[in-house]
């Protein structure tokens, strides 16, 4: 069985909405650049495997108190996968919106908040449930498998969380 | 502010409402659909509120809070609650046509058998007494 590692939900569902919002605001502004921010924090992220960002969560939102911390006994791999199949979404959009392709480009920057608001507001991490899937067909570099009881890319529920 | 981030606006508000409808029809389809599989519980007694509850022996969240919380309602409540405890690994159909997908998940019915609510993850006793409108019962 794999070792499960506490993981804080709190930090995660953070990056996600701040995420959505700065990309709400690249599209209301149009403005291709912000595109190109979120997605250089994606791939910060997901090189130094922490939320892009937890950091909003960590020196602003928790100390503050307005956010508890939410561990759970979770597989970090599925959601580093997640953030860098977000950061192929995101670079995607920046390279059509710099290349003449708006249409395509904005398509693909609201596919990333669609998918950032299920993982936050929903619980289902699309990108943690393909890395699952890859791992059940054998995928090399893809070995851990959904914690007991969950369904693959499911939020583990409360129970494993440490307060 | 110019037409063009109007607009922008204009499709921001449809999308995220449109999302947010979206997410709201799909729990309602769950509760509609969820009502039409009750009765089909040779346990389910009509007339008493219940809470179908999902659950699998290897659910760590099920065993140290939803169960617990569960036996303290019925401990409260006694025959005026009834619960329908469904284990998932064993009736994985069952699971599938109430649309369950992950547990511990709760459907909460009135005492006519209406759905009320349905929980995805573990319900806390008070929001389970809410929903099935017996919040005099504090517990």
């Amino acid at each position: 069985m794999d070792e499960l590692k506490n993981i804080d939900h709190s930090a995660i569902v953070v990056s996600q909405a701040t995420m959505i919002v700065l990309n709400l605001i690249a599209f209301v502004a149009n403005q291709p650049w912000l595109v190109v921010f979120v997605a250089a924090m994606m791939l910060f992220g997901t090189l130094v495997g922490s939320p892009a960002f937890g950091f909003v969560y960590r020196l602003v939102l928790q100390p503050l108190g307005v956010v508890r911390p939410h561990l759970l006994k979770d597989n970090p791999e599925p959601h580093r996968f997640a953030q860098g199949l977000g950061w192929f979404f995101m670079s995607t959009a920046a390279l059509c919106l710099f290349l003449g392709l708006p249409i395509l480009g904005w398509i693909l920057v609201w596919m990333v908040i669609f998918l950032a608001a299920l993982n936050a507001f929903g619980g289902f991490c699309l990108g943690c449930f393909i890395y699952y899937w890859l791992a059940r067909l054998g995928a090399p570099g893809f070995v851990k498998t959904p914690p007991s009881g969950v369904f693959p890319g499911m939020r583990p529920r409360r129970g494993s969380d440490e307060r | 502010m110019n037409a063009e981030v109007w607009e922008r606006l204009l499709i921001t508000g449809i999308l995220v409402g449109g999302g947010a409808v979206g997410y709201l029809l799909l729990n309602r389809l769950l509760l509609k659909r969820a009502v039409n599989h009750l009765a089909r519980f040779g346990a389910y007694r009509p007339g008493l509120p219940t809470i179908v509850y999902f659950t699998t022996p290897t659910c760590a969240p099920c065993l140290t809070m939803q169960r617990p919380i569960i036996e303290r309602l019925q401990t409260r409540l006694g025959r005026w609650l009834q619960v329908i405890e469904v284990d998932a690994s064993i009736h994985p159909e069952v699971a599938r046509a109430w649309g369950v997908i992950s547990v511990p998940t709760t459907f909460v019915f009135d005492a006519v058998g209406r759905p009320r609510s349905v929980n995805h993850g573990v319900a806390s006793a008070e929001t389970l007494l809410k929903q099935l409108d017996l919040e005099d019962f504090s517990i």
